[in-house]
């Protein structure tokens, strides 16, 4: 598995960075500016070591943030006890006397900024957090030339870990949810980054099309083509070279049902959903979407082996799950 | 702290439009676990990677839970912000739509208070906005609870100027109900009076009608008879109205008195000259059988006995030819040629010679008009019959449908009762009065009876 224990190890390389001291010794906040790296051994390269750096630097600002946030929440908490404790006491009365009204009006608006405060916060940590993460995830595929062969189980393992933390939105009130959040579509001239997970259909070596779970390498603007790596690295499936038509990419935001439902495939879309256990993608109908920001997909994906030619509701994460432009069945 | 926070949505409140939702925070020392081991930590340690995954995971949890929040109290802002709004503004507006209502005493609202409309008139002036205390409550909801509805609806307002405001978004949105039911009234309303007797009315009449289209008429006269005369009344018409243009410039009144007297007569003088016309082509006024027997007693067909008749009488030979056989009998003075020939049709059939004609006019097969009247009348007869039945049908089961509706009216009568009782219990209480025992009782015990009416028209209803 690619995560690694311990504080700022390399998998692969890297050699012996900062990684004995716990960056927690360090006692103060470091600028993010990259400082001067330590006597790190010339096989990593610096950037690997900047990355490190960074990586503390972000999560000690993390830290601090989760620190403000909870004092936040603590403020905003007298204000809802009040807010409370108004209800109840506007209840019991028989009418509501502008009086109430305008304390009621206040007392909301309070609380609006208090939310709206630590809704920052709270958002502020989770970038950071994924900046972290892609900041590691980007060492990883530098410095590993040769890719670790993981086994199958491993591999769903971890493909199951993107799902669940893939960066949740959040809509702020009036706010729309992005492209390629959820089921909301990429723009016309979206370019996929390089490592972006997304979904093509290739052509494998015994000439059948399937539709598979890959990762952009590079862009080719001049011929529009994408060059991509198959996920699931066995030999003979790596790398394809296929045009942009054949790419979908997948959401780079989890939509949350309660604040965005119009992000949702709603019952019935048809929809390609990777199939549990693979890494690959099928036609399906959505049986139910997520009721909560952690629930999956209930999807029901075509199998002419069922006698009702769909197979029972399987989950598939919000991730996995991307519209269907209609093909010819396969 | 409570749990997780859900937006328990709290039965409104019969004056406010606010939602009063559950804003209680998330505790995050159950559900945030990894959130909350680091915050224990003191600041000098610092988060592990693997740390990272559950940590997002808490904070994604808590910022969901900070934009359910959001968007609660942001809705609950708006409507508290609406209802300011529309306070002053637009309050001419609900008054003209209050107005516009028509009284809905048979309400089936089952509001807290009485819809009794007269109480409400006097109260729906909102000059004073600020007056909330004096006004009696106020049923602003009347116009919004339909008389028409049998759905009760459960807000009841105890309105008043301070609650017209948040009429205006209720009013407004329930405009499309009011013309829905006003376009199911036609079809929904009970049965009354007028329709029972509507019903009974078309079925006498279509019984009455029933011998009336069937009936054969009698043949009337040919209607080369009847054409012809209506034509010389016609032309008679016409030169009457040319020969009035032509005496009215001359000014002769007597002729217009003519003119008028030629045109009520005019019927009569076109039939008479029509029969004279007709008589004139006759060569005898004598009728068939009168001639048959005469000729039979001839014994040439040729007009002789005639010429002997007159030579007896010892006229004129040279001129008996010339002389009209109208005049010939005038002569002989031999009587109405009508009774003549019954007289001779009567001796006939009594001496068995003649058989007695059928009065009836024998229906002749070859009468395309008659066959196809039949064929009509029977085709009609059937229909007839058949709507006679239904409308008996309809009949019966509008019957059956006021019988129904009794229970109905008696359960509105006790519902208006018990809102004015509930009134008056609300108007003792405004004005502080100290022992509200007495208007308890009383709603109490129109409770018990509406509750006893209402039983009974479920009952009925389940049958």
């Amino acid at each position: 598995m690619g995560r690694s224990k311990g504080k700022s190890q390399d998998t692969g390389g890297g050699g012996g960075g900062p990684s004995g001291p716990s960056s927690s010794s360090l006692p103060n906040n470091r600028a993010s500016s990259l400082s001067p790296a330590p006597v790190i051994s010339a096989s990593s390269s610096t950037t690997s070591a900047q990355a490190d750096t960074k990586i503390k630097d972000l999560k000690k600002e993390l830290f601090g943030l989760i620190h403000n946030i909870q004092e936040e929440r603590d403020r905003g908490q007298h204000n809802i006890v009040n807010i409370d404790k108004t209800h109840e006491r506007m209840q019991q009365e028989a009418r509501v006397t502008p009086y109430y009204k305008n304390k009621l009006r206040g007392l909301y608006n309070t609380a609006m900024q208090d939310a709206e405060a630590e809704a920052e916060l709270l958002r502020k940590a989770l970038d950071r957090i994924t900046e972290i993460k892609s900041l590691k995830e980007s060492k990883r595929q530098d410095s590993k030339q040769p890719k670790p062969i993981m086994r199958r189980g491993v591999l769903m393992t971890l493909l199951q870990q993107n799902a669940t933390t893939l960066p949740l939105w959040v809509s702020k009130p009036g706010e729309k949810p992005p492209p390629l959040c959820g089921a909301v579509p990429a723009d016309n001239n979206y370019v996929c980054n390089k490592n972006d997970k997304i979904a093509a259909r290739v052509k494998s070596v015994d000439g059948e099309e399937n539709w598979i779970l890959a990762s952009v390498v590079t862009f080719n603007s001049q011929t529009n083509k994408y060059e991509v790596d198959d996920i699931d690295a066995e030999e003979g499936k790596e790398r394809h070279s296929i045009s942009r038509r054949r790419i979908v990419p997948l959401p780079i935001y989890r939509a949350n049902p309660e604040t965005d439902p119009e992000a949702l495939f709603p019952k019935g879309t048809l929809v390609l959903a990777l199939y549990p256990q693979t890494t690959c993608f099928y036609r399906g109908l959505v049986d139910e979407p997520p009721k909560n920001h952690e629930d999956d997909y209930s999807v029901l994906f075509e199998d002419t082996s069922y006698p009702s030619g769909y197979s029972p509701p399987l989950m598939v994460a919000q991730r996995y799950v991307i519209a269907c432009k209609e093909d010819k069945k396969k | 702290m409570k749990g997780k926070g859900k937006a328990a949505q709290q039965p409104q409140e019969k004056d406010c439009p606010l939602q009063f939702p559950d804003l209680t925070i998330v505790n995050h020392e159950e559900e945030c676990k990894r959130y909350t081991a680091v915050l224990g930590r003191p600041t000098t340690e610092s988060i592990s990677i693997e740390e990272l995954d559950p940590l997002q995971t808490d904070l994604e949890l808590l910022l969901a839970s900070v934009g359910r929040r959001l968007k609660l109290l942001e809705s609950e802002i708006q409507i508290l912000q609406n209802w300011q709004d529309k306070k002053d503004i637009k309050t001419p507006l609900i008054k003209g739509k209050v107005q516009v209502e028509p009284p809905s005493s048979n309400s089936a609202k089952r509001g807290k208070f009485a819809a009794s409309t007269p109480d409400d008139r006097p109260t729906k002036k909102f000059k004073d906005s600020s007056g909330k205390s004096a006004a009696p409550p106020a049923t602003v909801s009347s116009p919004v609870a339909r008389a028409k509805t049998k759905i009760p609806q459960v807000k009841g307002h105890d309105g008043d100027s301070v609650h017209s405001p948040a009429e205006l978004p209720r009013v407004v949105k329930n405009e499309c109900v009011d013309r829905f039911w006003q376009a199911m009234e036609a079809y929904s309303r009970p049965v009354t009076e007028e329709d029972i007797k509507y019903l009974e009315e078309q079925i006498r009449k279509l019984e009455d009608e029933e011998s009336l289209y069937l009936k054969i008429p009698p043949l009337g006269r040919h209607y080369r008879e009847v054409w012809a005369e209506e034509d010389l009344l016609e032309e008679m018409t016409d030169g009457n109205k040319v020969n009035d243009k032509r005496r009215h410039t001359n000014h002769s009144n007597h002729t217009n008195s003519t003119a008028t007297t030629n045109g009520t007569n005019g019927t009569t003088d076109a039939s008479s000259l029509l029969k004279k016309a007709e008589n004139s082509m006759e060569d005898s006024p004598y009728g068939p059988l009168t001639q048959r027997i005469v000729s039979a007693l001839l014994e040439e067909n040729i007009m002789t006995p005639m010429d002997d008749i007159i030579t007896d009488f010892g006229e004129n030979v040279e001129e008996a030819s010339a002389i009209s056989p109208r005049m010939l009998a005038k002569q002989l003075n031999i009587g109405n040629p009508a009774a003549l020939e019954r007289r001779i049709q009567r001796e006939l059939e009594e001496q068995g010679i003649l058989e007695p004609e059928d009065d009836e006019v024998e229906d002749d097969p070859n009468d395309e008009v008659l066959t196809e009247l039949k064929q009509a009348q029977a085709n009609l007869k059937p229909l007839i019959q058949w709507k006679i039945r239904h409308l008996k049908d309809l009949l019966k089961n509008a019957k059956d449908q006021q019988a129904r509706q009794q229970p109905w009216k008696k359960f509105e009568e006790c519902d208006a009762k018990l809102h004015e009782e509930y009134r008056k219990l609300n108007v003792a209480r405004q004005k502080k009065k100290p022992n509200l025992k007495k208007e308890r009782e009383s709603v109490k015990k129109v409770l018990k009876e509406w509750w006893s009416v209402y039983q009974a028209v479920d009952d009925s209803y389940d049958q």
